[in-house]
């Protein structure tokens, strides 16, 4: 008999469901994308019920269902420093305490309500835990060490685990309120954006600015001797407050935050003498920002090395999806190899949970082969024409991959931006020709019009690359990051001829975030940037999330249309199909 | 009743626009966010062909209104930029899909209409009486205006459907609905979302009820307890053995 292990990851943010059988990931997908709120922490009602209708299976086929967290030890936790922060902990104790003894202290309770499984069936793993073992059994190494580093978990903010044939050890950990990711999130905060969906703007938006607030910044978070860290607690206020993350001794160190939704004027023409220093400010927040989370990163990482005596290290956690910061621990980490699996946050701790079961706890081999992230959901192609006909968007198909290929070069060739909806969805942040946006890169302005008038965002944020395998050389990836190619998890300097002839792609740092596209792996879109090298002699493309800003990435035929109906898109290419814009007649405007 | 309504609308908004501008104006632009989820759910799961456009266009709507609400929101302010920032994180309002199951799913095409109807009817009304009253400052007065014929067209559209939908004939505008059918839908949903009201009222005062007896547990209770309880310290910590099997590990919550 098979073995079936349903892991589920809620209750905080970016709540998922993966489903093993026999140790083999056969659907992963993420609550967010059914019901359209981005980082939806509700239970993965949705999610888990495509997982198991997609594997042929009903709820009381599965063996094991795996919540990615131990909520009491969270509880103990969230009580004890209520208790030790008294009195400063007045507002958050009461909220913290009808969140708890009302909903999440009873998620057994829960869990056997809502997928109608025994309680028998539901087991319990460890927040870093499951985030260490969606690293180490994704990845291609039979032995490593992992580094997990996020907000918090239980009491653990960071720690470093052993992986081998044996399972996961944890060697050592770093405990709240100490923690590198709820440093990067006060400081996202400060800088006006919103936890937890706000941090890429600031990787971003680093690139523009100077470190010059380093200093302060290592004075309210220090590394100390031996490979830790310690944070001011007069300067963070994560441990107590409700709805703050720092004290007003930020600013008195940073100047004054920056009011969320008001304008950037790094790149707003037209903007003030006195606007422009102030956005210069900001960016050279974020910069230091960066540069602490990079060198406290590095400082870990030395110490997981030593403590470990691996060659090969897993990141997991939020804080792994800081592109720049993973090159600088390829570059200068001691770590001969890195992985880290693409959908690192706590989506990924539904699959992680799910996989230590199977391997660790119930012996199962792991899979062989490079892990793919397009476990979710196709898009029905026949319901998408239906929907087009219905809703008076023109469409047109066409037949066999290589037409489609074609088709698709053609239109960024003559430099339209096309939403590209191939095969299963993506699990995590990372869109790698499933869900994207894509344009052709060469334009100088073309970065510009997609977050301007595509994406609706920022005009600072940058764009990453998709390249063919063959045309890795125009990156300046380090030897040690070999492994993290096809997933777009790690910046690195962009080659003279990218920088020349695709600017949109290149941040203004002169790095990009590529991801290369292997032809065994991605036929279909390989074959895409194999006729745009035809055409130009760059086979490269300009590839983002295909989403708007605030929106979780398109789930179904409807939200890809409505996607194109309410930005500057030109088409959709959904499967075969492509569909064009529609006629504001069409729209009722 | 309508005048009564109108009444308690008038004075919940004299205080609302005056002490909580901000606050009503993000509320807004939630509900209109959840409103645009629940057209575009319907529009991808109805069977009627001849509906699917109406609920895009309408979700369209919803969405710029919900754009429009949000910059009212920050132009008329609100609280501290640190504070601002992690709430709104924090804040997602559950909407859309509840228990797995899409609004347009648990009532049904016909008694989707209905609700779509009574609820824009409701908003038109409250717009009005805002307007009537020249409550809103005179920027977000100039979007309410052009939301306004929106959410008319809204509130015909729904009529119209239901009617059709239920075998009654259809009628234009915005006078009562016609057919039993549709009528009887149109009162189960005013029902309903009476009786939600109520609820969310119940759950409002149980929430303040709670949070004052626990702020009156935290000065009691906690303060003897804070001589013993420490944050944990910086640095690296060996994790805590755990000698349990791993299988038994698997099954317990701490």
């Amino acid at each position: 008999m098979a073995r079936v292990i349903l892991g589920v990851s809620a209750l905080y943010h970016d709540a998922a469901a993966a489903l093993l059988i026999d140790g083999k990931v056969v659907a992963a997908a993420q609550e967010e994308r059914f019901t359209r709120l981005k980082h939806d922490p509700s239970l993965p009602v949705r999610a888990a019920g495509w997982c198991l209708h997609h594997a042929g299976l009903r709820a009381e086929d599965v063996d094991q269902l795996v919540f990615y967290e131990k909520p009491l030890r969270k509880f103990e936790r969230i009580l004890t420093t209520s208790v030790a922060a008294f009195p400063r902990s007045a507002l958050s104790f009461p909220r913290q305490m009808k969140s708890w003894l009302g909903d999440k202290l009873w998620t057994r309770n829960r869990l056997v309500e809502a997928f109608g499984l025994p309680s028998a069936k539901i087991g319990f793993s460890e927040h870093h835990l499951s985030h260490a073992a969606s690293a180490f059994y994704s990845s291609p190494f039979e032995r490593a060490a992992v580094l997990v580093a996020d907000g918090v978990g239980e009491w653990a903010t960071t720690s470093i685990w052993r992986g081998g044939p044996e399972g996961l050890t944890p060697l050592a950990e770093v405990r709240w309120p100490h923690s590198l990711g709820l440093v990067y999130s006060a400081l996202t905060a400060f800088l006006g954006f919103a936890v937890n969906e706000g941090e890429y703007k600031v990787m971003g938006m680093a690139a523009w600015g100077q470190p010059r607030y380093l200093e302060q910044l290592h004075q309210i978070a220090k590394l100390t001797p031996g490979g830790g860290f310690t944070l001011d607690l007069d300067v963070f206020s994560h441990h107590w407050h409700p709805t703050r993350a720092s004290t007003d001794k930020l600013a008195a160190l940073l100047g004054p935050p920056r009011a969320p939704g008001s304008p950037i004027a790094l790149l707003e023409p037209g903007a003030d003498a006195g606007a422009r220093a102030e956005g210069q400010r900001h960016a050279d927040i974020a910069a230091s920002t960066q540069r602490w989370l990079e060198d406290a990163l590095l400082h870990v990482v030395r110490h997981a090395h030593a403590l470990s005596g691996e060659d090969a290290l897993c990141l997991a956690g939020g804080v792994a999806l800081n592109a720049v910061a993973n090159h600088r621990l390829a570059a200068e980490g001691p770590f001969a190899h890195l992985f880290v699996q693409p959908a690192a946050g706590d989506a990924g701790g539904a699959l992680g949970a799910a996989q230590w079961a199977a391997h660790a706890v119930f012996g199962q081999p792991r899979p062989a082969g490079p892990f793919r992230c397009d476990l979710g959901p196709e898009i029905d192609v026949g319901h998408a024409r239906q929907l087009a006909d219905d809703l008076g968007f023109p469409h047109d198909e066409v037949s066999g991959e290589d037409q489609l290929a074609a088709g698709v070069a053609a239109d960024l060739l003559a430099g339209r931006a096309v939403g590209f909806v191939q095969g299963r969805a993506e699990l995590g942040p990372r869109a790698l020709g499933h869900r994207s946006i894509l344009a052709d890169p060469r334009g100088a302005g073309t970065a510009e019009r997609v977050n301007r008038q595509i994406k609706l965002r920022e005009p600072f944020r940058p764009f990453a690359p998709s390249a063919r395998a063959a045309d890795m050389g125009l990156f300046a990836l380090p030897p040690a990051a070999a492994d993290l190619a096809p997933y777009m998890v790690i910046a690195s300097p962009a080659a003279d001829q990218l920088r020349s002839e695709a600017p949109a792609v290149v941040h203004v740092d002169g790095t990009a975030r590529p991801q290369a596209v292997d032809p065994g792996r991605e036929p279909l879109y390989h074959g895409v940037l194999d006729a745009m090298h035809a055409a130009t002699g760059l086979g490269v493309a300009l590839n983002t999330s295909f989403n708007l800003k605030g929106e979780p990435l398109v789930g179904s035929a409807t939200d890809a249309l409505a996607t194109l109906a309410r930005s500057a898109l030109d088409a959709v290419w959904i499967g075969p199909l492509r569909i064009g814009r529609p006629s504001a007649r069409a729209l009722g405007e | 009743m309508g005048q009564l309504r109108k009444v308690w609308i008038g004075l919940t908004g004299r205080f609302a626009w005056r002490f909580r501008a901000a606050h009503l104006l993000r509320a807004f632009s939630r509900t209109e966010q959840g409103s645009a989820l629940d057209m575009f759910a319907a529009c991808e799961a109805t069977p009627r062909r001849e509906l699917r456009r109406k609920y895009f266009r309408h979700a369209l709507d919803e969405w710029r209104h919900a754009g429009v609400f949000k910059a009212r929101a920050r132009a008329v302010g609100g609280r501290s930029a640190t504070e601002t920032g992690v709430d709104e994180a924090g804040v997602i309002v559950e909407h859309g899909i509840i228990g797995g199951r899409t609004l347009f799913e648990r009532l049904g095409e016909r008694d989707f209409l209905a609700f779509v109807y009574v609820a824009e009817a409701d908003a038109v009304e409250q717009f009005e009486v805002y307007a009537a009253r020249g409550l809103p400052d005179p920027d977000t007065q100039a979007a309410l205006s052009v939301i306004l014929k929106d959410e008319l067209f809204h509130v015909t559209y729904s009529k119209h459907e239901l009617e059709r939908l239920t075998g009654a004939p259809p009628t234009t505008g915005t006078a009562a609905v016609v057919g039993a059918e549709a009528r009887a839908a149109v009162r189960r949903i005013r029902w309903s979302r009476l009786k939600e009201g109520w609820l969310r009222l119940s759950l409002d005062i149980g929430h303040l009820m709670t949070s004052l007896w626990l702020t009156l547990l935290y000065a009691l209770l906690i303060p003897p307890f804070r001589l013993l309880a420490r944050l944990e310290p910086a640095g690296w910590q060996a994790p805590s053995a755990d000698p349990r099997p791993l299988r038994l590990r698997l099954q317990s919550e701490a």
